[in-house]
């Protein structure tokens, strides 16, 4: 049985597009990343998940569950993590935490202390007073503390330094590893590759594809600029470039290939410069969308 | 869980609106042995009043040297007004606040009802103005016992009970908006106009034959203290009207906030 299974489901704020026939199944124990740019759909589909909006159109089960009539029952086994954290200011962390774990009826000071000592993060500051990232980690033992069969993180890791990201991936890593699925909205392709073993890619509502992140990695391109020392022949070409791009005697392009044979390539000539980068997530779609 | 959340968050508001309106009446009452004492010259001050004045205070048949006469022109005046802006004020926010600070979305996360949401909120609205009227009607009865006159028991406590459903009919109204509407500023904004507007139009309602009419809809004249200290009774009528707003504004709140989308 999927631990989540969404099956054409679509949303429509009015006349405005939310979702559109969004299908696909996380299977049991599964990481799996939802990627999509901002104002994708991303937060849509998690919502309707959650009960927090109703569907126009499809169906959408968690547990085996409809997520519409028996969204009480899934959320006791459900950690949420918002991609904007939203608490109340005149609380303290820990009584946020234990508000929280009353409605699970479910007590764990134990858990709590040990989440918040890993997280650095300080039981007893108001809410008030805490930074964006230090909410963010409330957020997380907050999700985490009531030993929930499914994780679903919206844009989990905005705002946590990267030293506390690392803890944060070792957490889930933990959780995943006791048999909780996780379902991993981001728009950082590089956290979703290294986090999870399937992706969905979802743009303006739409599904594009679901994907192993093995076969994402070998369509694995870059984005590569090279500045040459002096004039270079416009005719020069690296194999495996698209669309070249030049500019004086620098060259913008994607690179597909293997690295390996284009630092061949240009050890040949003089490279005063060279900056290799992820693309953005807009080029990877361009990328889909061609083929 | 959110009842006792929401108790605690209101007991400021509850402590101070209680004492200020509380200390006012007590006040106000105190005044009174002076005002019987000076009868014939106040009397001789309220002629030359211009008629409407007299008949939208009820002081054409009420008289300032009865002690009750005198309550239900000034006191009883301020308790209506004054507690039902408490009364929207309270009900406005109880769920508003919520959807304001983005909070619901944590809230909803969590194994809880909508329904049970609502029902948790709406119990902590009823508890706080019960409790704000029962200190008031104590701080009343002090106040009473201090003029030491004599007063009739049976129309203090319904001149008790009726501010008390009045700001249940406010508050009701008020939560209802809150179940469909956003941002608290507009629901407060409009349900404070609508206390002022009903009271208005209970003042016109009063003043003019021409639109007697008009009382029908507006709640103060369900509550008016003139016809309670007259007849001694709240017209059955009006306790019916004012029931069925409380039931069917709570009965849609429900309602609506089930089918509600929560975006924040």
């Amino acid at each position: 049985m999927p631990v989540i299974e969404l099956q054409n489901l679509t949303k429509y704020y009015g006349k405005h597009r939310g979702i559109k026939n969004i299908t696909f199944d996380i299977k049991e124990g599964e990481i799996f990343g939802f990627i999509g740019p901002n104002g994708a759909g991303k937060s849509t589909t998690i919502r309707i998940l959650l009960n927090l909006i109703y569907p126009s159109g499809g169906k959408a089960y968690i547990f085996g569950k409809n997520a519409v009539k028996n969204s009480l029952e899934i959320r006791k086994d459900i950690g949420y993590l918002p991609s904007e954290v939203n608490y109340y200011d005149d609380m303290r962390v820990f009584q946020l935490l234990q508000y929280s774990q009353a409605f699970y009826g479910n007590e764990n000071p134990k858990k709590m202390k040990e989440l918040a000592e890993r997280l650095d993060l300080n039981l007893n500051k108001r809410i008030e007073d805490l930074s964006l990232g230090n909410k963010k980690k409330v957020g997380i033992i907050q999700a985490l503390i009531h030993s929930p069969k499914l994780l679903i993180l919206d844009e989990p890791t905005g705002g946590l330094d990267p030293l506390i990201r690392s803890v944060f991936f070792d957490l889930l890593k933990e959780e995943n590893q006791k048999g909780v699925a996780i379902f991993f909205s981001s728009h950082i392709l590089s956290e979703v590759q290294s986090m999870c073993s399937r992706v969905a890619i979802i743009k303006e509502g739409e599904l594009i594809k679901v994907e192993s992140v093995e076969n994402l990695i070998k369509n694995q391109f870059r984005k590569v600029t090279v500045t040459f020392e002096g004039q270079m022949e416009s005719g020069f070409n690296i194999e495996g470039g698209k669309k070249q791009e030049w500019e004086g005697n620098t060259v913008h392009l994607l690179y597909g290939g293997d690295i390996g044979n284009m630092i061949q390539t240009l050890s040949r000539v003089q490279v005063r410069d060279l900056l290799i980068e992820e693309p953005s997530l807009d080029e990877v779609f361009m990328h889909y969308y061609e083929n | 869980m959110i009842f006792r959340r929401e108790i605690q968050r209101n007991l400021k508001g509850l402590i101070i609106w209680t004492l200020v309106i509380g200390g006012l009446t007590i006040l106000n009452l105190m005044m009174f042995p002076d005002v019987a004492k000076q009868q014939a010259a106040i009397d001789q001050l309220i002629k030359q009043l211009p008629q409407t004045l007299i008949k939208a205070f009820g002081m054409d048949k009420l008289s300032m040297a009865d002690p009750m006469g005198y309550y239900a022109t000034k006191g009883y005046l301020m308790i209506i007004l004054f507690g039902s802006i408490y009364a929207v004020m309270l009900a406005g926010n109880m769920l508003s606040k919520e959807h304001n600070e983005k909070t619901i979305e944590f809230l909803l996360s969590n194994p809880v009802k909508r329904s049970g949401i609502i029902t948790q909120k709406l119990l902590a609205i009823f508890t706080n103005l019960l409790i704000f009227n029962l200190l008031i009607t104590v701080a009343n009865y002090i106040g009473f016992k201090m003029t030491k006159a004599e007063f009739d028991m049976g129309v203090f406590l319904l001149l008790s009970i009726a501010p008390l459903l009045l700001h249940l009919v406010f508050a009701s109204i008020a939560f209802l908006l809150s179940s469909r509407m956003k941002k608290s500023r507009n629901i407060v904004s409009i349900s404070l106009g609508l206390v002022f507007v009903m009271y208005f139009l209970d003042i016109v309602s009063s003043v003019s034959g021409k639109f007697e009419n008009l009382k029908y809809i507006t709640p103060y004249e369900y509550v008016d203290a003139v016809g309670i200290v007259i007849n001694k009774s709240i017209s059955t009528t009006y306790l019916g009207i004012m029931f069925a707003v409380i039931v069917i504004s709570n009965f849609f709140a429900y309602w609506i906030y089930q089918r509600r989308d929560i975006a924040v």
